[in-house]
């Protein structure tokens, strides 16, 4: 007789109506049944692994209000907490993008500080704004920069025949602003230093301004009015670049500096875009920083009355900012997380007094305590899986959904999915294990005598 | 060497006041094959005995050996392993799962040793054809009637070729003629070779085993021949024990008869 301890036809002892007396198998053999081999111990792992899976499906589905109730918890919680790390992310990334729109190298010297709170507002108002002076300082004597760009700006009107175009940003500045913000020319030509210095009427206009005024028709030469009486004529066209912060960037008209002033006030402020050779970010601040204060004639006691301004100063308040939401999604995460599993913990727990005398069947006939734990164990990460994955698919919707009708960018990425379906695992493994262990530590005869 | 050894077995149970001693001295020993009935009132520790034969429990102290093996100081995990592979339960409650068919609960026992599906299948299969059930495999338990719930428990006991059948008043949810309907199947198994405790408080019953053994306030007071043992007690018990031997001589009459 082999030592495998299911018995086969051959050595059936056991009498079936039609056989004659036969004997028991020999002590010898029934003794070796007893020590299992390890290929012998994965077969029954696996035995009772299909089994437990078999029954917590079947337990599920003679419930199937209870078990649908428990997964819509768990479900609900997983896709919360998916949501929040999808719109966090997005929004992180999509404000990432429009910052690289103001350049990684380009310094921004302002009246203002960017990403001051308000609280130090009313040290920065007095300040006096950046005019053409400073512009001039900077452009005489800052050796470093690749590009000044004085920037002044404002919104207006467009009319071209009777037709109006309303918030249209205007922006008067010079030649260098083509190459300080980033921008491409899509047709004709870019205003001069020669247009600034003689105060010309030339204006290159955005790609949605073209779009609406100009649907077939080149705009070259045509001429708009901006605001209420000034005349320009179009020497160009910029190509699109999208929006940043939530708003086209291409609804402009961009004219030069000093016409700008001429006809919108002089007194206005104005942003110098200065841009730095790559690399030489910091020693251009610093170059920048002297000549403003030369400029300004400040005094070695006296504080900086411009702030130099950096696109990373922005991350850095947003990122901050973000660093709050973040805990917000973290703590609501590790609340739905409770309660989805104090929901699995409520269902297997009734799962566990329903089955009682099962659980007492099952010692009698052999199952160890491993088995039992391994029965609510899968019924519970069976619970917490069926609402993970559902979960899943309602938050994958969700990032269709918000994609779709609003401008942050929102996609599931496969990450998501798996830490989705791996966290409910680890859920229903977590919040089953009392449970299971207050099944599987069950005395079985009192188990049995369970009514 | 005797299947069975029970050397001076005693269980206490302790209850914080006071100690209940289940088990005084329990000293016998049963053979491969017999057919053996464990007779007594209730509380008088029979069903704590049946426990410990079945390794359910664990006895305080004494020395029980189960096919020469000692099984009164195994670990939680060996006693399992000994329930599934030495021991067939029979229970009074049947203790059927209800929502598996037939055939899934004749099976069962073979899941904790690792038999695979299809073999589970075969050799559930096997047993119920053992006990006249192989067209109820895809019923479940509550579409049996009593005798067949019971015949399918003992399918299932027989499934895994155990080296002891242990039977806890099969009888005792059943009316008389399926009763006796199971009492057969058990004295055809016995004459097959089976060996077989059977605990019970029916005279009935035990009057019809090969042997028996009374148990009173935890003490084997009788140990012989089956009809002997329930008729020792008879004068204490009443004419009601006499009348119950003498049906159970007439119903062992029959099934000679019969056979």
């Amino acid at each position: 007789m082999s030592d495998a301890p299911t018995p086969t036809p051959t050595d059936a002892p056991t009498p079936t109506p039609t056989d004659g007396p036969a004997p028991r198998p020999p002590l010898a053999a029934a003794r070796k049944r007893q020590s299992m081999g390890f290929f012998r111990r994965i077969a029954r792992f696996l035995a009772e692994m299909g089994d437990a899976v078999a029954q917590a499906v079947r337990s599920l589905v003679a419930h199937k209000l209870r078990a649908a109730l428990t997964i819509s918890g768990v479900s609900v919680g997983i896709m919360a907490v998916i949501i929040i790390f999808m719109v966090e992310s997005g929004m992180q990334a999509s404000f990432a993008k429009q910052l690289s729109a103001l350049g990684p190298n380009t310094l921004y010297v302002h009246k203002w500080a960017w990403g001051v709170g308000g609280r130090d507002w009313w040290k920065l108002r007095n300040r006096p704004v950046v005019n053409q002076l400073d512009y001039r300082a900077l452009q005489q004597n800052a050796k470093l920069p690749v590009a000044i760009a004085p920037m002044s700006g404002t919104d207006a009107v467009v009319t071209l025949a009777g037709e109006e175009v309303k918030n249209i940003g205007v922006q008067g500045t010079t030649e260098a602003f083509l190459e300080a913000g980033g921008w491409q020319l899509h047709r004709g030509r870019f205003i001069s230093d020669l247009d600034h210095e003689i105060g010309s009427d030339a204006c290159v206009i955005g790609a949605d301004l073209e779009d609406l005024l100009f649907k077939e028709r080149s705009p070259l030469g045509v001429q708009i009015k901006v605001g209420p009486t000034t005349r320009c004529t179009i020497v160009g066209t910029l190509a699109r670049k999208g929006t940043a912060f939530g708003r086209s960037q291409d609804g402009l008209v961009v004219m030069p500096l000093s016409s700008f002033l001429r006809s919108f006030g002089s007194k206005r402020g104005l942003t110098i875009a200065v841009v730095a050779a790559a690399g030489k970010v910091a020693e251009t601040e610093d170059e920048v920083i002297a000549v403003m204060r030369s400029q300004r004639r400040l005094g070695p006691d006296q504080d900086d009355n411009f702030s130099v301004n950096r696109q990373d100063k922005i991350l850095q308040g947003f990122n901050q900012t973000m660093a709050t939401t973040n805990l917000v999604g973290v703590l609501v995460g590790v609340i739905t997380a409770l309660v989805a599993g104090i929901g699995i913990m409520n269902i297997l727990l009734v799962s566990v007094k329903e089955r009682t005398r099962e659980i007492g069947i099952r010692r009698a006939l052999g199952a160890r305590r491993g088995s039992i734990l391994m029965q609510f164990l899968c019924e519970a990460v069976i619970v917490a899986l069926a609402g993970g994955a559902v979960g899943v698919a309602m938050g994958a919707g969700a990032a269709a959904l918000l994609d779709l009708l609003s401008p942050v960018p929102a996609s599931i990425d496969p990450r998501v999915v798996t830490g989705g379906v791996l966290g409910s695992c680890i859920l229903g493994a977590a919040f089953g294990l009392w449970p299971a262990l207050s099944a599987a530590f069950l005395h079985p005869i009192e188990a049995l005598r369970h009514e | 060497m005797a299947l069975i050894e029970l050397d001076h077995i005693t269980k206490t149970y302790d209850l914080g006041l006071s100690k209940v001693h289940a088990l005084r001295d329990i000293h016998f020993s049963i053979e491969v094959g017999e057919m053996v009935a464990i007779v007594g009132q209730s509380g008088s520790g029979k069903s704590t005995l049946m426990n410990i034969l079945g390794c359910l429990d664990v006895p305080t102290s004494g020395r029980y050996s189960l096919s020469g093996r000692d099984v009164s100081e195994l670990s939680d995990d060996e006693l399992s392993d000994v329930r599934n592979l030495e021991i067939g339960f029979i229970f009074q409650s049947f203790q059927l799962l209800p929502r598996a068919s037939t055939l899934e609960n004749v099976e069962l026992p073979l899941i904790y040793r690792g038999v695979s599906k299809k073999e589970r299948r075969a050799l559930a299969a096997e047993a119920l054809e053992r006990v006249q059930l192989a067209d109820r495999m895809g019923h479940k338990p509550t579409e049996l009637s009593g005798g067949q719930r019971q015949r399918v428990a003992i399918a299932r006991a027989l499934v895994t070729q155990p080296s002891l059948l242990l039977a806890d008043e099969p009888t005792g949810n059943l009316d008389s003629r399926t009763g006796e309907e199971i009492v057969r199947l058990f004295l055809d198994l016995h004459d097959k070779g089976n060996t077989i405790v059977l605990v019970t408080h029916e005279p009935k019953l035990a009057a019809r085993c090969p042997r028996a053994v009374r148990i009173v306030d935890g003490l084997v007071i009788a140990d012989g021949p089956g009809r002997e043992v329930a008729m020792a007690n008879a004068e204490a018990m009443g004419a009601d024990v006499v009348a119950q031997v003498l049906a159970a001589d007439a119903m062992a009459a029959a099934r000679a008869k019969e056979a």
